[in-house]
């Protein structure tokens, strides 16, 4: 039976009171899912029914889908759909009008589930919201009830309350949704761990504004022969788009990088990938490539914040010529920049999400950063302090990132202890140059050396013995003239003099250094070898 | 970011191979592949051009003998390239087997 609206003063007082509850200010606080949840178990107790059911409506497919209910949750848990125009849901849906049925067992009903569950009668109304069908809201009773004026009056008032909270929370759980993909995606797409070297290391913090993500992202990675890059970008835009187009800069970007190209024309390419883009799409970014081996750090900048370089007497702001965005001008190129970071400083990249301030220049901000950040010791230091101090509490209005590498101290003596990999050899070389550096020598002795202890590092590789610790250790010293060396491995060197392949390496070792000895013990096989220095 | 590449070149009867990075044990097993899957058998003479190359070790220099070996069984001829102030030459200098190589060396780089 389709029935008319009936006078919400019909409604008896103390339940119309807990349902007038239904649009107060505390319930829009709830999600989705809490707030029809509230809403079912008021209804219930105000109308002392068995069932209650909450049906949304799905304008695409053009159909009711159970969203909550009560007494019957089963509804909820098969996904039932009804279409619109069938069956008792679907009917009050079509006709918008409220529909009593007295007995559900000469009634079509679409929902077998209703009358599994034994229900008897049922009370239907539509969901409305500025004319607008948002779904239906029915009760059910197990023992045959005659559905009265005053009960249509306290199920519309419920409906008519809760309607535009459940619309509002609907648009809002979709905005929300499309944020937390957004998030995800940005996650996803940042570096999961940032590469690390023997005396490099590097810490980042990506920080998402309260209501939005952006296109911010940083990236760390080895570039053979010891050096790193370290980038920082920052897509123009937010949401979704942007965290998918920050994607791919840093995907093409750490792609051209890893071919070796230098920053500015790495830059170049990036732009050139940017500009053949169906969309139009704009960013700015900063690429540089350290050489620990020298400290020689080369960067180009493409309309990005100036990098600062803190930790040692001179914390400073790298200054730049202007350079606009990736992206923005056809064929654009970027001028490079040659700076000298020194044992123990830190090179920082950042967003201007960062350090942005309303009413606050630029210029002023950036000293700001540079006066939290000027003493710190470590990348992590860098990006804790940062933390700490630069991030607002209640929230960022932009998205925010930070990366820092640190180009660590040259300690007297050198101390390494590394996987049995020969893959660590080149890490070994590196860290040995560095040393070496360190130690004043001339280009040709320094080579010497290299050669020769990498020969020793290679043996104790290869002649790990299992199943020992899978490792070596290298000690580098030196004393007033001399520099002397110990490679101690796990393994023993079979390999005698003469034989073609490693006897090559002692060969080299012996021609190299001044002093060799060979001790093979028994939990391994202990290398010396000494070199007198020449000056 | 190979830590050595080879970039290969055909002039006339003769495989030009340059080695760029470094070659170590960690990569001369790789790197000989390379090499070996470059040459035809229209190749005569493969040049090594070592001019290049940032660092050879003895794992490098083993990879050139058994690159000798195998271009021999072939009938093909290998050439070295390695300037005298080079990283290659030094490891060879060293291993004492600059003067032994029965390879013939340029001792300067390819024309």
């Amino acid at each position: 039976m389709v029935l008319p609206p009936a006078a919400a003063e019909l409604a008896p007082a103390d339940q119309a009171r807990a349902l007038y509850r239904l649009s107060d200010p505390a319930l829009s606080e709830l999600g989705l899912e809490e707030l029809l949840d509230e809403l079912l178990v008021r209804v219930r107790d105000a109308l002392s029914v068995d069932t209650v059911a909450i049906l949304l409506y799905d304008p695409d497919a053009h159909e009711l889908v159970a969203r909550a209910a009560k007494g019957i949750e089963e509804e909820v848990e098969q996904g039932v759909r009804i279409p619109v125009g069938r069956g008792f849901a679907g009917r009050i849906a079509a006709e918008r009008s409220a529909i009593f049925i007295a007995d559900v067992n000469h009634a079509d009903i679409l929902n077998p589930i209703l009358r599994q569950k034994g229900i008897r009668s049922l009370l239907g109304v539509p969901l409305i919201v500025q004319g607008e069908l948002i779904g239906v809201l029915h009760v059910g009773s197990l023992t045959p009830r005659q559905f009265g004026p005053r009960d249509l009056a306290v199920l519309q008032v419920a409906a008519a309350r809760a309607a535009p909270g459940i619309e509002r929370t609907r648009l809002f759980s979709a905005l929300e949704h499309e944020h937390r993909v957004a998030m995800v995606l940005q996650r996803s797409l940042l570096p999961k761990r940032l590469a690390q070297g023997t005396g490099i290391s590097a810490a980042a913090r990506y920080m998402p504004a309260g209501n939005e993500v952006g296109g911010d992202w940083y990236d760390v990675f080895p570039l053979g022969r010891g050096r790193f890059g370290i980038v920082i970008g920052d897509v123009v835009g937010h949401g979704l788009r942007a965290a998918a187009l920050m994607g791919q800069l840093r995907t093409a970007l750490h792609a051209y990088a890893i071919q070796d190209h230098p920053p500015a024309e790495t830059l170049e390419l990036v732009d050139r990938y940017v500009q053949a883009m169906p969309e139009s799409a704009m960013a700015t970014a900063a690429y540089a490539i350290l050489d620990p081996e020298t400290g020689q750090l080369r960067l180009a900048s493409a309309g990005h914040l100036p990098p600062l370089i803190v930790g040692g007497e001179s914390p400073r702001v790298l200054e730049m010529s202007p350079a606009p965005p990736l992206g923005a001008f056809p064929y654009g190129s970027w001028p490079e920049h040659e700076f000298q970071l020194m044992a123990g400083e830190t090179i920082v990249l950042y967003t201007d999400g960062l350090i942005e301030r309303r009413g606050l220049p630029l210029t002023e901000s950036i000293r700001m950063l540079l006066d939290i950040v000027a003493c710190a010791t470590s990348a992590e230091e860098v990006c804790r302090l940062v933390v700490d101090h630069l991030i607002p509490p209640d929230q960022l209005t932009d998205d925010a990132a930070i990366v820092a590498m640190n180009y660590g101290q040259v300690s007297a003596d050198l101390q390494l202890r590394l996987p049995a990999d020969p893959g660590v050899l080149a890490e070994v070389r590196v860290a040995l140059r560095r040393w070496l550096r360190s130690q004043d020598l001339a280009e040709p002795e320094m080579r010497e050396i290299v050669v020769a202890v990498n020969e020793a590092c290679a043996n104790a590789i290869e002649h790990v013995y299992p199943p020992g610790p899978a490792e070596f250790r290298l000690t580098a010293t030196r004393s007033q003239h001399e520099l002397g060396f110990t490679v101690q491995g796990s393994g023993s060197w079979r390999g005698e003099p003469g034989t073609a392949d490693r006897g090559r390496g002692l060969a080299i070792i012996q021609a190299a250094m001044d002093e060799v000895t060979v001790d093979r013990g028994p939990t391994g096989t202990l290398v010396t070898m000494r070199r007198r220095l020449s000056r | 970011m190979n830590l050595a590449d080879v970039h290969t070149e055909i002039q006339g009867s003769a495989l030009v191979a340059r080695l760029t990075g470094e070659v170590d044990l960690s990569n001369a097993r790789v790197i000989g592949r390379a090499l070996v899957a470059a040459v035809s058998n229209q190749t005569e003479t493969v040049v090594l051009d070592l001019s290049q190359l940032q660092y050879l070790d003895s794992a490098g220099i083993q990879l050139i003998y058994q690159l000798q070996t195998q271009l021999r069984a072939r009938r093909q001829q290998l050439r070295l390239v390695v300037p005298p102030d080079s990283p290659a030459a030094d490891a060879l200098r060293l291993a004492g087997i600059a003067d032994q190589l029965e390879v013939p060396l340029f001792w300067s780089d390819v024309q």
